[in-house]
Order: C-alpha cells, then sequence, then structure tokens
C-alpha cells in the first residue's frame, strides 16, 4: 500500500514540476475554436495569425483549436450547453439571439463601450448592417459578423460559345433562364442525361431562395407558418416543371450520379448553370478545371422579380461558462478586434478562401478578380434565413421531406405545401405548449 | 490466541478489500460517471425542457404527452423502425441459418470461405455504406447494370433503390444482410458442439439431408437462434448509422428512424427534454419486447432433456 502511495506521489509531484516554468502559462490562456485542423491547407495560416497575436503580447497568450466543419458544430454546441465553451469561436450567425438570449455570449456592445484603449477598435462600419442585425439582441451586439457568403449563377461561357450565345445571353429572368437552359439538355437513347442547362434543385438553390424573389417567405412576422398559399403554389409549380421534358426519375438519377461521382456537375460540364454560393470559386481553383465561366446575379421572376439570394456567414462569438475572469475577458477582447481588424481579415480571406465580413478589406482582396468581384457585389443582396425557435432546421429537415415528396410525385404541391404547413402548426403548438 | 487471530484475519480482509477496491476503482468510477450519471441526469432532463444553453426548465410529463398525442414524426420513425426489426431480423436469422449449413461442411479450403463471409463484420460501417451506395446507385451501380436486360425486357425505369421511398427501407435491409456472417460464426460454433452419434443414428435410420436438418441441426441450434434473435431486436431498435449516412433519413421520410429522430430532436431542434423522453420510451419499448421474447425461450428453445 506504502509503494502504491509512493509512486502516486511520484507521479503528481512530476506532473507538477514539468508544467512548472513555461514561459506561456505566466500569461493568461485565451481558447479560439476555428475550422483549420491540423492538415488543412488554411492551418499553417491561420496557426501564423495566432502566432503573431501571441508575440505581439505580453499578457495573454492564445491557444487556437482547429476541427473540421463537419466536427466542429457538435463540439462547440455540446461545449456551449456544459459551460466549457473556448473563449472566443464561431457560430452561426442567424441563431446568435438564441444565445444571447441564454445568456451564453458576451454582449460586446457593452465591451466595445468599456474598451477605453483606443487601440484597434471596432469599425462598425466597416460591417454590414444586415449582418449586424442578426447579431443584435434587445438592440445589443451580441456577436460580430465575421464572413459572409453569397450565392450566384455560375455559367460555363465554353458551353455558350459552342451554342452561340455570349455573355450577353446570360439570363436575368426565370423564363430566359428555361428558354436558354433547354438549348443545353443531352440525353442518351436509353433516357440517362448526360447534360443538362439548368435545374432549380440542383446546386445551393432553395426553396425559400426562390420564395424571397417573388416576395414570398415561409413566415409571416409573428414566424406563424404562411407556405400555402397560390402564390408559394405557383413558385413551387415552376420549381417542378422547369424540367418537364425529363421524369423526376432521370433527374434524381443524374443529380445522384453527380454526387457518387463526388464531382461538382458545374466543374465536371454536366450542367451549364449552376446557383452556387462563393465556394464555388474556389472549388474551381483548387481542383484544376480549365473551364471559362462567369458569375451574374440569379434571374429573378419575370414580373416584380426581386434581387436577393440567400445568403449568411459565421459569426464571432465571446462565450460566457460563467467562471472567465476579468483578464480572461479582457484576453478574448483583445483577440477578438485582432480576428476583426483589416489586415487580419483580409489575410483571412487569402487563406481561407472566404468572404470575410470587413468591407474594405474584401474590396481589396478581390480587386483585379471580376469572379470575385461579382460575387462580392452580390453579398450585398444577400439575406438571412429567420431563426425560428419551434424549428431551428425548418429550411433542412423539416422541409425536405415535403419537398421531395413533392418532387418526387408523392404528394401534390398543394398536398405538399398543406402538410408541410401543419408540421409547421404543430411544432409551433408543442414548442409553445413546453415553453408557456 | 483465537481472538488475535481472527482479529488479523479481518484486518487482512479489510486490507484486501482496500486494495481490490483501488484497482476496481478506475472501473467503478467509469461506470458511475460515464454510466450511471448520464443515464439518471437523462431521465431527469426527460421532465424538462432543455434547450442545452439556457437551464433546464420543469415540465412533468408534458415532453411524454407530445411525443404520444401530437407528434406525427415521432410515430412514422417508431413505424420505420417497426418495419425495420420485424422484416430484418427474422430475414437475417434465416440468411445467417443458410450460411452456417452450407459451410458446416468438410470441403477443402472451407475456412477461406468462412473467413470471407465472416469479412464483412470487420468493415467499418461508414465504408460499407459507401460501397453499398455505389452499388445500389441507379444510374451506374452493378445491382442496376446487371438488371438492366430485365428493364429493358418490360420496358421499366431503372429501380431507384435508396433514391425512392417505396424501396428505400427494403434497401437498407438487404444490405444490412451482408453482414449476416457475424451470426454465422455463432450458428457455426453451436453445430459444431452437436454429437455426431445423432447424425449417425438418423443414417442407420435412412434419414435424408432435409430431415437431419430439421429434426436435429435445427432443434440443437435453437439456443444460438435464439440469442441472435434477442439481440438482433434489440439492435434493430436502435438502427441509425446506416440511414444517418446512405440516406439522411429520406426520401421523405422513409428511412427515417427512431434513433435518427431522437438525434434530430437534440441536435436540430435543440430539444434534449424530448430527446431524453424519447430514449425512455425506447427503453421501455425494447424492454417490453425483449420481455415477451423471453417468454418464448421455454417454449421454442431446447435446454436438453430433462430429469
Amino acid at each position: 500500500m506504502k509503494k502504491v502511495l509512493l509512486m502516486l506521489l511520484v507521479i503528481v509531484a512530476s506532473i507538477t514540476l514539468f508544467s512548472c516554468g513555461d514561459k506561456e502559462s505566466e500569461r493568461t490562456e485565451i481558447t479560439f475554436w476555428h475550422m483549420s485542423p491540423v492538415g488543412d491547407v488554411s492551418y499553417s495560416s491561420v496557426k501564423q495569425l495566432i502566432t503573431d497575436f501571441n508575440d505581439s503580447q505580453e499578457l495573454y497568450f492564445v491557444k487556437g483549436v482547429g476541427f473540421s466543419f463537419w466536427d466542429y458544430w457538435d463540439k462547440i454546441n455540446v461545449a456551449v450547453a456544459s459551460s466549457t465553451a473556448p473563449s472566443i469561436g464561431l457560430s452561426t450567425i442567424d441563431d446568435v439571439v438564441s444565445r444571447a438570449e441564454s445568456g451564453v455570449i458576451y454582449n460586446i456592445s457593452d465591451l466595445m463601450a468599456a474598451d477605453t484603449s483606443g487601440v484597434n477598435t471596432l469599425d462598425l462600419s466597416e460591417f454590414r448592417q444586415s449582418q449586424m442585425d442578426f447579431a443584435t439582441y434587445e438592440d445589443d451586439l451580441y456577436a460580430m459578423p465575421f464572413s459572409a457568403t453569397t450565392r450566384a449563377l455560375f455559367y460555363n461561357l465554353d458551353m455558350f460559345e459552342e451554342m452561340g450565345l455570349t455573355e450577353a445571353d446570360v439570363p436575368t429572368t426565370w423564363s430566359e433562364l428555361q428558354t436558354i437552359a433547354k438549348m443545353f439538355d443531352v440525353q442518351e437513347e436509353d433516357g440517362t442525361i448526360t447534360r443538362i442547362g439548368f435545374d432549380p434543385t440542383y446546386g445551393d438553390t432553395t426553396y425559400h431562395g426562390w420564395l424571397w424573389q417573388a416576395g414570398l417567405d415561409f413566415f409571416d412576422e409573428d414566424l406563424n407558418p404562411t407556405l400555402n398559399t397560390p402564390e408559394h403554389l405557383e413558385v413551387l409549380n415552376w420549381i417542378l416543371d422547369f424540367n418537364e421534358d425529363f421524369t423526376r426519375t432521370q433527374l434524381t438519377a443524374f443529380g445522384e450520379a453527380n454526387a457518387m461521382l463526388g464531382v461538382n456537375p458545374f466543374t465536371s460540364e454536366r450542367v451549364a448553370m449552376i446557383v452556387s454560393n462563393d465556394g464555388l470559386y474556389q472549388t474551381i481553383n483548387t481542383s484544376g478545371a480549365d473551364i471559362n465561366y462567369g458569375v451574374a446575379a440569379i434571374p429573378v421572376p419575370d414580373e416584380d422579380g426581386i434581387h436577393v439570394c440567400w445568403g449568411s456567414g459565421f459569426s464571432l462569438e465571446m462565450y460566457d461558462n460563467g467562471d472567465n475572469t476579468d483578464a480572461e475577458v479582457a484576453g478574448a477582447y483583445e483577440f477578438y478586434k485582432y480576428l476583426l481588424s483589416e489586415s487580419v481579415q483580409l489575410k483571412l480571406g487569402e487563406s481561407l478562401g472566404w468572404l470575410m465580413s470587413h468591407i474594405s478589406a474584401m474590396e481589396t482582396y478581390v480587386e483585379g478578380d471580376p469572379i470575385l468581384e461579382t460575387l462580392l457585389g452580390e453579398v450585398d443582396y444577400a439575406m438571412d434565413k429567420v431563426y425560428v425557435p419551434y424549428a431551428p432546421a425548418w429550411h433542412a429537415s423539416d422541409w425536405q421531406t415535403y419537398y421531395t415528396q413533392i418532387m418526387d410525385g408523392d404528394l401534390t404541391p398543394e398536398a405538399g405545401l398543406l402538410a408541410a404547413r401543419n408540421h409547421y402548426l404543430q411544432k409551433q403548438e408543442n414548442y409553445n405548449t413546453l415553453n408557456e | 490466541m483465537k481472538k488475535q487471530t481472527i482479529g488479523s484475519l479481518k484486518q487482512l480482509r479489510k486490507k484486501e478489500n482496500r486494495m481490490g477496491y483501488l484497482f476496481a476503482s478506475p472501473w467503478l468510477i467509469g461506470i458511475i460517471v460515464l454510466g450511471a450519471f448520464p443515464i439518471l441526469a437523462s431521465f431527469y432532463i426527460s421532465f424538462t425542457s432543455y434547450d442545452m444553453s439556457s437551464a433546464p426548465q420543469w415540465v412533468g410529463l408534458k415532453n411524454y404527452i407530445i411525443l404520444f398525442t401530437n407528434d406525427d414524426v415521432f410515430w412514422k420513425s417508431l413505424w420505420n423502425t417497426i418495419y425495420h426489426v420485424v422484416i430484418a431480423i427474422p430475414l437475417g436469422l434465416i440468411v445467417g441459418i443458410i450460411l452456417a449449413l452450407l459451410l458446416n461442411n468438410k470441403i477443402k479450403g472451407m475456412s477461406i470461405y468462412r473467413t470471407l463471409f465472416y469479412l464483412p463484420c470487420v468493415v467499418s460501417i461508414v465504408a460499407m455504406s459507401l460501397l453499398w451506395m455505389w452499388l445500389f446507385q441507379p444510374q451506374f451501380g452493378i445491382i442496376n447494370e446487371v438488371l438492366s436486360p430485365i428493364y429493358n425486357l418490360f420496358n421499366m425505369e431503372p429501380i431507384l433503390w435508396l433514391q425512392s421511398s417505396s424501396t428505400s427501407k427494403i434497401t437498407l435491409i438487404l444490405m444490412g444482410l451482408w453482414t449476416a456472417g457475424g451470426s454465422m460464426v455463432i450458428y457455426l460454433a453451436q453445430m459444431q458442439d452437436i454429437p455426431t452419434s445423432l447424425y449417425e443414428s438418423a443414417e442407420v435410420d435412412g434419414a435424408n439431408w432435409i430431415q437431419k436438418t430439421f429434426r436435429i441441426t435445427l432443434p440443437l441450434m435453437t439456443p444460438s437462434i435464439f440469442f441472435n434473435f434477442i439481440m438482433g431486436i434489440i439492435g434493430g431498435f436502435q438502427v441509425f448509422t446506416i440511414a444517418y449516412i446512405m440516406t439522411n433519413g429520406g426520401p421523405a421520410q422513409s428511412t427515417y428512424y427512431y434513433a435518427y429522430y431522437m438525434f434530430d430532436k437534440m441536435m436540430s431542434d435543440q430539444a434534449m427534454g424530448m430527446a431524453s423522453a424519447m430514449a425512455w420510451i425506447l427503453l421501455v419499448i425494447v424492454l417490453i419486447v425483449t420481455m415477451f421474447a423471453l417468454r418464448l425461450n421455454n417454449k421454442v428453445v431446447y435446454l436438453g432433456e430433462e430429469g
């Protein structure tokens, strides 16, 4: 027994001694979770930015931890729930309000007001109000936009040329889109589609995105579902009938083949036009695809169409675990400002390949690149989806069930929209029952 | 002298107990912290409204009442799961038994065949799912390639397998049969235990292969069949991974199993209280089904000759 206790004592003493004498441990440690894990192409750049900050600090030391995009969300959700969240992390900007309401993130307006250093202060005029509105709760900012995304129409100029078309023929309305798209459709004798011009369900298109262009939405101002009006039905029928020359089986098989082959249908020239987010620009660059293409605003309805697209972005948040010291909060805020400064935002844009939220930094970043310039221009027309407490995934799993059944012909558009509305109403009722 | 001996024995026993607890402590701490605590915590949370960022709010039985009375997806996911259990488990048993019967022969290279059939069980479920997604791919998957003459003959469109709500559930069940080699090993082990004298006696009586199989082999295999049946039921109700990887619960929620809905309740809807209630309902369902299944034990399982 004595020997066992002695051994335990030696182990504890060794651990204690080894952890002493580190210069970094004398500084207040700040943790930052990001999406550039070891092995990622952007890992070195992000690490260098953190190192640069640490080298400039005497009081604070930032420890960066990178997770892949797919792992990140579970990690951060669990960490926030268990009060073990990092000092600073990324999240989705559309639901900042829910975290602000729960008190798990710091009030950035308060931190800005208390910041009298005058050094590297946050310049709110460099960030889009449309994004900051989503990060505002009871008139205070609880997060800042970190990046910005947008969606646009990517068109293949080589394929346009093959059909005798030029950039002047790039569609701007839904009817033009349908007319031009049909020119590119090719199918084999056995019915296998080998190429299509466009499909309103491919790429990063969403039903709510098309609705917004027609001045419609899923919910009213009080977040009641309003999605089975004749106008909604009209948009849904337009999507459904866009490629009426093909059966849904053909289109599903074609789309599935693209997914299984692991190829982007646009870069592999299986579609002539596609709606995608700005990430496609990076995909084309990194894949080395040799295609001549352009980018334009997504075509809008012929009458009273609204130039709008679904765009979002990551928010930069400071997490309150309930036991953060003043030094930790002060240090985290220093690093927070550093991450949102113009020079760092520019470097982040270059290394991550994302459009960042800092307006001036991004104007410098896109200069001389017409594709990026257009994409950045489209950010100004980007609108984020509303956060619905009773159905946070209203646009995803909730809606997709009905959307798929309508597309597959298992439900008529009328029945599908009614069923979807009833589903949201049921969720709303249950949520209210639990939270009354 | 006698008292001293008893006292020192007690001390020795205490010392031994202390050391025993010390060495078992990692396991004991593990089961309390990682096992008992989460189970009890989930039971408490099931009576709360908890979004994982605010403090849980006590709501009594509301989560359970909502699930049973006003949640269509709950019933749909439960139906999908029961469908899976009712078809996949018996089918898996039959395929496993057939494989075991086929591989219970003394022919050259039998160990290689047995290994080959068991091999899918050691393949990562993610890799296996991706492989079968390729095989079932409607446009260029090998299964539709093989079936294409039939499609042409009857002038029909290719089956969409995982992409159609009418075929997705059965496609996942068919895919699951690929791992029947796991139960096959258990059946084989029991088959090898059957005394050869029984077969010899049957042969003397003129029994053929079918008679020997149904009168000797299968009755004596019932303990292992029953074991696989019970384990299959428990595992079947927890089906999740294949749907998560291959179909995302779709199309049209046709493969949206109970465990998947529970996962979404927690991660997508941020309704940890509701998800915990679902976990406890599942536990009760599995307990009830297993209890009924265990009642069959005395009726269908051969437990040896009495007396």
